[in-house]
């Protein structure tokens, strides 16, 4: 039992330092400067948790996380922000994604500082792997 | 004796299961499980071209890998006894039965023995999954259909 008390511990105190870090949770990388525009935009959904944004000219690239208990909706959710995203922006083209795997690579396209058309291809590539199923 | 006094009897004597115990050990070599497994699928989003939907099925082999190492060096059936049904539902206690058989009857030959008994318990488990996905493919297909709910 006494094991059992240790590892507990160890994941509560765990759990409790993890939370103290403060990061940028909403973030727009790329070449329009209309970031505290997108940034009102998803913060207007209170379900979105993290969001990461790409563009290079009319092509957007929205990647969220969504808060954990609204996660049961996902798909919806994605749905129902890429919809918004059509109607806020028709002469863009805008792609929503709430996976973690195109959060992940759209946030290292930031930290690897890409610029211009190599976000572009990148938005491309992201979108392929987003839609593929199996 | 008469069979009731018997099993009055029987029920006197025998000790009373740690429900709540069990419950709680479960609930925590279960979780533990599934955190490894949420670990290796959060590993092969980061390193490799997968995604949340995509990355289920290399999750899912990698954990059956696992368990088969486990089971190998005779580590798994400690972690069964500890956790009990923690460990038998996911899907690490499957990896288990189909293994665990291959061993048992690997004496008896491999066509005959692995072959013939590798699904012996598995078996039973892959069979009522595909029953019972079947029957709630098709509740929800009424319910769609209805207009209850959509896909």
């Amino acid at each position: 039992m006494k094991k059992l008390q240790t590892v507990l511990l160890l994941l509560l105190s765990i759990s409790i330092i993890s939370g103290c870090t403060d990061k940028e949770k909403f973030i727009v990388y790329g070449s329009p400067q209309n970031e505290e525009e997108l940034k009102a935009v998803l913060k207007e959904e209170d379900y979105v948790e993290k969001t990461t944004v790409i563009q290079h000219d009319d092509k957007m690239l929205v990647t969220v996380q969504i808060k954990p208990w609204d996660k049961w909706k996902k798909a919806k959710l994605e749905k129902k922000l890429q919809k918004k995203f059509d109607e806020l922006y028709p002469d863009k083209e805008v792609f929503v994604s709430a996976d973690y795997k195109i959060y992940y690579e759209a946030n290292k396209v930031k930290k690897d500082g890409l610029e211009d058309e190599e976000i572009s291809d990148k938005i491309k590539e992201l979108k392929k792997l987003a839609k593929e199923e199996a | 004796m008469e069979k009731e006094q018997y099993q009055q009897l029987e029920q006197q004597v025998t000790p009373k299961p740690p429900y709540l115990k069990n419950i709680v050990k479960a609930f925590f070599v279960g979780g533990i499980i599934c955190t490894i497994g949420q670990a290796v699928s959060l590993f092969y989003m980061t390193f490799f071209n997968f995604t949340e939907q995509t990355a289920g099925n290399p999750t899912v082999a990698t954990m059956v890998f696992f368990a088969m190492i486990l089971t190998g060096l005779g580590l798994y059936k400690k972690i069964g006894q500890f956790g009990g049904a923690g460990s038998a539902v996911p899907v690490t206690g499957f990896g288990n039965a189909v293994i665990s058989a291959a061993i048992e009857h690997k004496s008896e030959g491999y066509v005959l023995g692995v072959g013939g008994n590798l699904f012996k318990l598995a078996g039973s488990v892959v069979l009522f999954g595909v029953v019972s996905a079947f029957f709630v493919a098709l509740i929800k297909y009424i319910l769609v259909t209805l207009g209850v709910v959509s896909w």
